[in-house]
């Protein structure tokens, strides 16, 4: 299991890689605006084929380009209801504070748990590759989080029953 | 503190300090809400200061209840053989409230531990009201005398228009909980624990706890409530106590905490939350941390705030030059 996930996450390194090529573009039907064009979509041709990366059916990775900026949306797995609602939780409390991470969306692409957005200026700003290794320990954070909040749940429930019924005797 | 105590704490607090200042005359008018149920009312006037009058006003029960002159049955008898002496029953209550109890302080036992106690069960008043009829159920499971509702299902209010219920059998009573939530993550985070509850009642050490199960359907004892009465988000949960967890001085203990099962479940699922929401905050931080470390100018800035102490070494050093 943790192998898959070393290339899951390694596939998404690359990618991001090579992806990560962004320039300066001013839009070209404003003048003296500059956005991001993976998420106006003027014109096509500025455009590249989004990619999507999967682990399995729970759990995937959609990177899509554009000439200035990157989005990248990923779905996080989620086994039972409670992993289900920990990980709204925590994803929500994450969103909430995307002022703090800069390359954070406020709101998740439709049909994904969490994206973010880099454009050309996070690119001059951050060095490339600390800024990949902050994407994919991000990953790997938040699997590692939810599994360990949703032990925590059950460890605590175990207790609380334990110390409830242990009155009884 | 993972059991709740059956005392109130604010309720115990208020009481000695009143105790032991009783030859200074206080005005005192206190209201405060337990559980989100239960709400206390205590007050001291400065004519008499030796008398306190505490009113408890208790949740609104459900129909399928049944209160006699506004107190759980057998709740009259059991406050009766409590404070015996130095409580009065005011009637008819204050308005808004169930229950006055009109308290003589003066009248309370001379000795410490004594007094200690008597406080502690004053405190208690939850547990003698509202477990009442509980309490009476299982007394007759413990004496084995024959209940008289045998194999009729009873139903306790515990919480506001809710109720859970109770079925005296031959040689054990059966007791149903609809768990009800308000919240969705409430409901979740209470269902695991519920099948954590099941879980541990597996486990060796607790081979002798009262019988449990945790369904998302009413069982079929309750055949007979109304539907309205069956709505429970977060399922049912069903103990089975035996004579042997009613034996002597635990009786109290087991009324005690199967009347407060709720607030005790829910008052851990917001433990938890409260737990996650500490642990997010922490994983924030490190996150963001690990965002700063891709800025290319942390090591510069660095950089800079050394050479600005070594400037401002040289600045003190040409001064000293100057002066000298």
């Amino acid at each position: 299991m943790a192998n898959t996930l070393r290339l899951y996450l390694s596939c998404i390194r690359n990618t991001l890689d090579a992806a990560m090529c962004l320039q300066n573009f001013p839009c070209q039907e404003v003048e003296r605006h500059n956005k991001p064009e993976v998420e106006l979509k003027t014109s096509p041709e500025l455009l590249l084929n989004p990619i999507l990366i999967c682990r399995n059916e729970a759990e995937k990775c959609l990177i899509e380009t554009s000439i200035n900026s990157l989005r990248i949306s990923l779905k996080v797995k989620q086994t039972d209801e409670l992993e289900n609602i920990l990980t709204k939780k925590f994803l929500r409390f994450l969103s909430m504070r995307a002022e703090a991470f800069q390359v954070l969306r406020r709101k998740p692409v439709q049909g994904y748990d969490i994206s973010f957005l880099i454009t050309n200026y996070h690119c001059e700003e951050l060095q490339k590759h600390k800024l990949i290794g902050f994407i994919i320990q991000f990953m790997e954070d938040i699997d590692k989080e939810i599994s360990e909040l949703k032990l925590s749940v059950n460890t605590r429930g175990r207790l609380v029953a334990t110390e409830f019924l242990k009155q009884f005797i | 503190m993972i059991l709740l105590q059956s005392s109130s704490k604010f309720l115990l607090q208020t009481l000695l300090n009143r105790v032991n200042n009783l030859e200074k005359a206080v005005e005192l008018d206190y209201q405060w809400v337990e559980f989100g149920d239960v709400r206390y009312h205590i007050q001291v006037t400065m004519k008499n200061p030796q008398y306190l009058s505490l009113s408890v006003s208790l949740p609104i029960p459900p129909p399928e209840t049944i209160f006699y002159g506004g107190l759980p049955v057998g709740a009259l008898e059991a406050i009766k053989a409590a404070y015996i002496g130095i409580v009065q029953i005011l009637d008819p209550p204050r308005d808004g409230f169930n229950l006055t109890l009109k308290l003589n302080l003066s009248k309370l036992p001379a000795q410490d531990e004594q007094r200690q106690v008597l406080l502690v069960k004053i405190a208690s008043v939850r547990e003698v009201v509202l477990g009442a009829p509980l309490a009476v159920v299982l007394r007759s499971l413990s004496s084995k005398t024959v209940s008289p509702n045998l194999n009729q299902l009873v139903a306790i209010v515990h919480r506001p228009k809710e109720s859970f219920f109770v079925l005296p059998q031959a040689e054990k009573v059966t007791v149903i909980f609809p768990m009800r939530f308000k919240d969705s993550i409430d409901t979740i985070l209470a269902t695991s624990f519920l099948q954590e509850l099941i879980e541990a009642r597996r486990s060796a050490g607790l081979q002798n706890a009262p019988l449990c199960s945790w369904s998302l359907s009413p069982p079929p004892e309750l055949k007979e409530v109304p539907a309205e009465a069956l709505s429970a988000n977060a399922g049912f949960v069903t103990f089975v106590i035996y004579p042997r967890h009613v034996e002597g001085k635990k009786l109290e203990k087991t009324v005690w905490s199967l009347s407060t099962f709720h607030a005790y479940a829910s008052y851990h699922v917001k433990c938890s939350e409260g737990f996650m929401h500490s642990r997010m905050r922490r994983r924030v931080d490190s996150l963001i941390q690990a965002l700063d470390r891709a800025k290319p100018d942390s090591e510069a800035s660095m950089g800079t705030g050394q050479s600005k102490s070594f400037k401002g070494l040289s600045l003190k050093d040409s001064r000293t030059n100057s002066s000298s």
